[in-house]
């Protein structure tokens, strides 16, 4: 399609920091460079004024209301105007994954065996209107998440994790009780105190609490539905007017204190969003100076990227950071003939991973051609420790090996091949040509595919996501992309490879992949405390999957960044993939 | 759409001459004296040669040419994803070169889609004209209440912005409906919309040729001899309409043509891999390529501006061969 | 003889029933456009669970659709759903957000499916920018294309007739995102003439607001004015060929005034009833012309509410659209009506 279609960031990007083992004061800072903005603050300076000009290619693609939204770049906006209770660290480099405390005076202290976890939030922190924060603004916010009618954008941690009550809750616009505190999963014994009681020990729950919706929402100034039109800030900027899907401008928050919050700056005098832009425009304007971010930050369009790499001067203005998403083929294991791992590794060895990563945009604005599953900003993955684990030779033969594959049909019982259908999203370029590309490779062997595209809107909650009809449509490839709601194995891994993240609708292990190691390594995570030993369960899962040919790995996502020479404070922040929009200023 | 035309009154049956039995006069019948006003206008000519060797590749052409879903990896820079070479990698294999990104053959797809293009503005434009004489006719010719009817619902169809129409149904319709899936289904979406929604277009000019030859003297010439309603409707009548029909027929095909184009750019257009000429304009446009690889977009472009180009000049044409007042 | 009341003026029955009428015609036109956004997906086999599960976010439950389905109003049967839709335009609807029943006052064309707001607000704030597309092209298509028709007729078979005559076919045989790609690629970008092409409304700077719309009333008018050209030099070579012509010749009445009193105005006559329809069908929004140059008009908004299958905001711009239209053929039925007693029997 052509439009609006570029840029719809399926969740939260990771970046990886790319070669160097360097923090911030990584050396001094050079002015200018390419991939300078991955390890160094660029143009850092402290000073105010300016008008600081993004476009996106699209509206805002679920909601400004920061209880509804589930996008890598409405997190990184929101933090200009909400304060969750934690945040990823602002700075370039492998820090920037880091979670750390924003509104919350510390990470959770963690009581009665993983399943109480205590935060105690900053005294002095205010609305934009000048009334002070307390800890049941938090669990207002968390309240509203529990109504997915009104809010069904957002993510569905709380109430997953926390403690059931009966009746389940329902929601802050239907509760009764006094004060509208009617969830009693979460206490606040005192104004600076919240206290979250889970259903089963968790040990990510720090990082589900760096989610925007911890984001606190004065119950009195609440408005639901119309919340995303003016949410009310904690943040540096506040929203002075916005025309969905026209422009959003924000002014400063005379009420935030920067003592309150090392993470955001507060140095343009205005913020101005302009949506559905043109993405041709979105490029040119950005060269030309006129706007200085693009919101998405999954990169430049062909035209400019190949200015951008052909123009010495221009390519020193630009980063080529790893967006933290992966691209890869699910290989449905309940599709016949793919039932037998044989058949699915076939694919694994015929598919001609090179075109695969043409497909995606080439080794810039593509990727780097993947053997593992986890990309490497995902902590403890394959990819991150360097080590080699390459079952089906993707970095030796990535035009593929298609004497191994035709001896894995022999071995599935399909020795002249078979036929299957591939599924994609038909509005997305790169998907689309991933498809053909497969197809054309596969048929070297015999392996005869059928496309099917459908529209980003519909494609997990109507087509490729339900498990119905796939099996019904003999859809045993499907295209797919997946970011970690947070940098660890359990954030990359769960929904993707789990056998009870198997889902009737809106599926996202579209493997259906039901391996019982995989799963109790998974479920070993919710339960250890000690990180080393967590995150080195990461890298089993990685090579389980891969052992059993769930997935076709295709790149660690990159984009093309163009770093605006009137930006300062700009650098690659690793768990957003992009840009940090929360310390930006102009020169 | 365009000046109304008018069947000139001279053209008087042979019929009615033979009928009362005298010598037939040799006369010349409006269809020969049509065509021979057109093999004088050269220009128009050049558009119905040109008309004729695109409908030949698009009947031909796909049996002649590569396979336009092949992948040629090798012929793309992978940085870049552009075609190696200049003007988009032309050669002596691709004499049109090869597209961004995926290395496919531009000549092949341009052949393929001239058959897509050509199908679904043709079909598009059969239903439109079918659908349009048939109502103006019995709108024109019956009067009364029928009359009154026909011409209500064309006042309601042409309330549809046609456009937006088309869109919203392809995005609203589930990608496999009715018995069809994939193309063919968006294929008849887009036959359907067009042909349902353009009839009144056909229907207003017919209703109003039929209205003002109901009440010329040869229709009444040959009712003071006896002769029926259908007599009249079948002999008199429809010959002496097939001249707009044909001029708004012609005149129609490259607006639909045009139509597709532009649903393609608006991404509602035939489904990839499936080339259409709209498709590659807009993939051209919507992916930035035009600006590195320009011929990705003059080649596709080109075809849609001659094809609509010589279906306007022949229209034309036949337009002016057909009215002896429009004199050149 | 019988006393007899005045009888009214003719053109206020004229007018009276026409209005009647548009009002009829507008009540089958939302029927019609309701039955095929909302009846025939079901007939196509889509469900409302589908449907709604569309607007669930990435992390559907059968509870969360279902609650999405009743929030969306659509689990009530079609007949009740078009009840209400017509409710709420003539009487206005209320609506929970939440924290308030809201009240969306007529005409309310409903809320988003994607993002809860009232569509009538959304629509009414894109219209500024169609409009001020669509007139400010008009006009330059219109007088561009009936002078260079006038004047091509005029002129028959001379280099001037040719010439504008072979660019006016060159124009209507050019797909429009073409022309309006290349304008931007010439004048925006590779020369900043008319950089960073954005609205800017008239009430705030009016000079900003013509300058940024200039490549936009370019690309518009050109395709048009390329069509009325040919249709007006058409028409004035019929027109001159009238006997009426010769008589008003004949009568030594001066040529200026032949040609522009009696030929022209004869000639002008289809060129109204089409200006009529091109008008009210671009009022509806210049689909194409916005997507190209991002401006935020009804067209774009269309193409958006397209992409998210938003039902509402798809049948009230469909409506919106519908309803110039066919006040604009109104407005031309009753031109005709003042000017040929004719029309009015």
């Amino acid at each position: 399609m052509g439009v609006t279609a570029f840029g719809a960031v399926a969740a939260l990007a990771l970046a990886a920091c790319s070669s160097s083992t360097s923090t911030t004061s990584g050396g001094p800072t050079p002015a200018t460079g390419f991939n300078a903005g991955i390890t160094h603050v660029m143009n850092p300076s402290s000073q105010k004024g300016g008008t600081l000009n993004f476009a996106s290619s699209s509206g805002i693609p679920d909601s400004t209301d920061p209880g509804n939204t589930y996008y890598a770049q409405m997190w990184n906006l929101s933090r200009l105007y909400a304060m969750p209770l934690m945040t990823y660290k602002s700075c370039p480099g492998k820090c920037g994954g880091q979670v750390v405390p924003m509104l919350a005076t510390a990470p959770g202290v963690i009581s009665d065996n993983g399943l109480t976890w205590t935060y105690h939030i900053q005294p002095n922190v205010h609305f934009e209107d000048g009334t002070l924060v307390t800890s049941s603004d938090v669990k207002y916010a968390v309240e509203r998440t529990f109504d997915r009618g009104k809010f069904p954008l957002g993510p569905g941690y709380f109430p997953a994790l926390l403690a059931p009550q009966k009746p389940a809750y329902p929601g802050p616009y239907k509760d009764r009780s006094k004060n509208l505190m009617g969830l009693k999963a979460v206490e606040t014994p005192n104004p600076t105190t919240i206290v979250f009681h889970l259903a089963k020990p968790f040990a990510d729950f720090n990082y589900v609490v760096a989610i925007p919706q911890t984001a606190p929402v004065p119950p009195n100034k609440d408005t639901g539905a119309n919340y995303q039109l003016h949410p009310i800030s904690t943040g540096p900027y506040m929203f002075q007017s916005y025309q969905i899907n026209k422009q959003l401008t924000m002014v400063p928050n005379p009420h935030w204190n920067p003592a309150t919050d090392p993470n955001a700056k507060q140095l343009p005098s205005k913020i101005v969003l302009t949506f559905n832009v043109n993405p041709n425009d979105v490029d040119n304007r950005l060269l030309a100076g006129d706007i200085q971010v693009d919101l998405p930050g999954t990169g430049v369009q062909a035209a400019a990227r190949t200015k951008i790499l052909t123009t010495p001067s221009l390519k020193a203005q630009s980063d080529n950071p790893v967006s933290g998403f992966s691209w890869f083929f699910g290989l449905n294991t309940r599709v016949p003939p793919l039932t037998n791992i044989h058949c699915r590794m076939a694919i694994e060895y015929a598919a001609n991973k090179t075109n695969n990563q043409t497909a995606y945009g080439g080794p810039f604005a593509g990727g780097a051609i993947a053997s593992t599953v986890a990309p490497p900003n995902v902590v403890g993955s394959v990819a991150a420790s360097g080590k080699k684990f390459d079952l089906y030779e993707a970095t030796t033969k990535p035009q593929g090996d298609l004497t191994k594959a035709k001896q894995q049909l022999q071995q599935c019982g399909q020795p002249n091949g078979f036929s299957t259908g591939i599924t994609y999203r038909s509005d997305r370029p790169k998907e689309v040509s991933a498809a053909q590309a497969m197809q054309a490779s596969l048929a070297r062997v015999g392996i005869k595919l059928t496309l099917h595209g459908f529209p980003t809107a519909t494609y997990t909650s109507n087509f490729a996501g339900v498990p119905k009809y796939v099996h019904s449509h003999d859809l045993g490839i499907i295209v797919y992309g997946w970011a970690p709601d947070w940098p660890d194995g359990y954030g990359e891994f769960y929904y993707i490879v789990h056998g009870a993240a198997i889902s009737p609708v809106g599926n996202t292990n579209l493997e259906e992949l039901n391996d019982p190691k995989v799963n109790s390594l998974l479920d070993k995570f919710a339960t250890t405390t000690d990180a080393a030993l967590r995150n080195s369960y990461t890298a089993q899962i990685d090579m389980q999957v891969m052992r059993d040919a769930a997935i076709l790995p295709n790149v660690f996502a990159k984009a093309l960044l163009y770093r605006s020479p009137k930006l300062t404070n700009v650098y690659v922040q690793s768990y957003y993939g992009m840009y940090n929009y929360a310390v930006l200023g102009l020169k | 759409m365009t000046a109304p035309l008018e069947a000139p009154a001279d053209a008087a049956p042979e019929t009615v001459l033979a009928g009362v039995g005298a010598k037939a006069i040799e006369g010349r019948s409006l269809g020969q004296i049509a065509w021979m006003r057109l093999r004088r206008d050269k220009v128009a000519i050049a558009g119905g040669i040109f008309i004729l060797f695109l409908i030949l590749v698009a009947i031909v052409g796909p049996h002649l040419v590569q396979d336009p879903t092949v992948y040629n990896a090798n012929l793309i820079d992978p940085t870049l994803s552009a075609p190696r070479g200049p003007f988009g990698g032309i050669s002596l294999a691709h004499p049109f070169g090869v597209e961004p990104v995926t290395g496919r053959d531009v000549l092949s797809r341009v052949v393929n889609g001239a058959q897509v293009s050509l199908l679904i503005a043709f079909l598009a434009t059969a239903l439109a004209v079918i659908i349009g004489v048939f109502m103006g006719v019995v709108a024109g010719f019956f009067g009364g209440w029928a009359d009154a009817v026909i011409a209500r619902s064309m006042d309601v169809f042409l309330a549809f912005p046609l456009l937006l129409f088309a869109i919203a149904l392809v995005g609203v319709i589930p990608s496999s409906a009715f018995g069809l899936s994939g193309n063919s289904l968006r294929i008849g979406l887009l036959i359907f919309v067009i042909g349902f929604f353009a009839w009144p277009y056909m229907g207003r000019i017919i209703r109003g040729q039929t209205l003002s030859l109901r009440e010329r003297e040869f229709v009444d010439a040959a009712r003071s001899l006896g002769a029926r309603g259908p007599y009249v409707l079948f002999r008199e009548l429809l010959p002496n309409l097939w001249g707009p029909i044909l001029v708004y027929t012609t005149l129609l095909i490259p607006t639909n043509i045009l139509f597709e184009a532009a649903l393609s750019y608006l991404g509602v257009g035939i489904i990839p891999p499936t080339p259409s000429w709209g498709g590659m304009l807009s993939d051209a446009v919507n992916s930035g390529f035009y600006a590195i690889d320009p011929m990705y977009m003059i080649i596709p472009g080109l075809a849609i501006f001659l094809t609509v180009l010589a279906f306007n000049l022949f229209g034309d044409g036949l337009r002016d061969a057909l009215d002896p007042r429009s004199a050149r | 003889m019988i006393a007899r009341a005045p009888a009214p003026h003719p053109v206020i029955t004229f007018i009276v029933r026409r209005l009647i009428a548009t009002v009829f015609l507008l009540i089958v036109v939302s029927m019609v456009t309701f039955s095929i956004f909302f009846l025939l997906p079901r007939l196509a086999g889509q469900t409302t669970y589908g449907l709604a599960a569309q607007y669930v976010g990435r992390s559907p439950t059968p509870a969360a659709v279902h609650a999405i389905e009743r929030q969306l109003g659509l689990d009530v049967p079609l007949p009740v759903q078009y009840g209400r839709f017509l409710k709420g335009i003539v009487f206005g609807r209320h609506f929970d957000s939440g924290t308030s029943k809201a009240y969306c006052p007529p005409p309310c064309f409903g809320y988003s499916f994607k993002n809860q707001q009232p569509v009538w607000p959304m629509m009414i704030s894109s219209v500024p920018v169609t409009v001020s597309l669509a007139i400010g092209a008009a006009i330059l298509w219109l007088v561009g294309g009936v002078s260079i028709g006038v004047l091509s007729a005029l002129r028959r078979g001379t280099l001037f007739d040719r010439f504008s005559m072979g660019v006016a076919l060159a124009g209507v045989s050019l797909p429009i995102f073409f022309t309006g790609l290349i304008a931007l690629a010439l004048f925006s970008y590779r020369w900043p003439i008319f950089p960073n092409v954005q609205f800017v409304p008239f009430t705030q700077n009016p000079l900003l607001w013509a300058k940024n719309l200039i490549l936009p009333w370019v690309t518009l008018a050109f395709l048009y004015a390329a069509l009325y050209a040919r249709l007006t030099r058409a028409g004035m070579l019929e027109t001159m060929n009238e006997d009426y012509i010769r008589t008003a010749r004949a009568k030594g009445l001066p040529e200026r005034t032949v040609i522009v009193k009696h030929g022209l105005r004869a000639a002008l006559t289809p060129i109204v009833t089409i200006f009529g329809l091109d008008i009210g069908l671009l009022l509806g929004g210049a689909v194409i012309t916005e997507v190209t140059f991002s401006l935020h008009g009804l067209g774009q908004f269309t193409i958006l509410a397209i992409d998210s299958q938003d039902l509402p905001e798809i049948m009230g711009v469909t409506m919106l659209a519908a309803f110039f239209i066919v006040f604009a053929n109104l407005v031309v039925d009753i031109l005709y009506a003042y000017v040929d007693p004719r029309v009015r029997s």
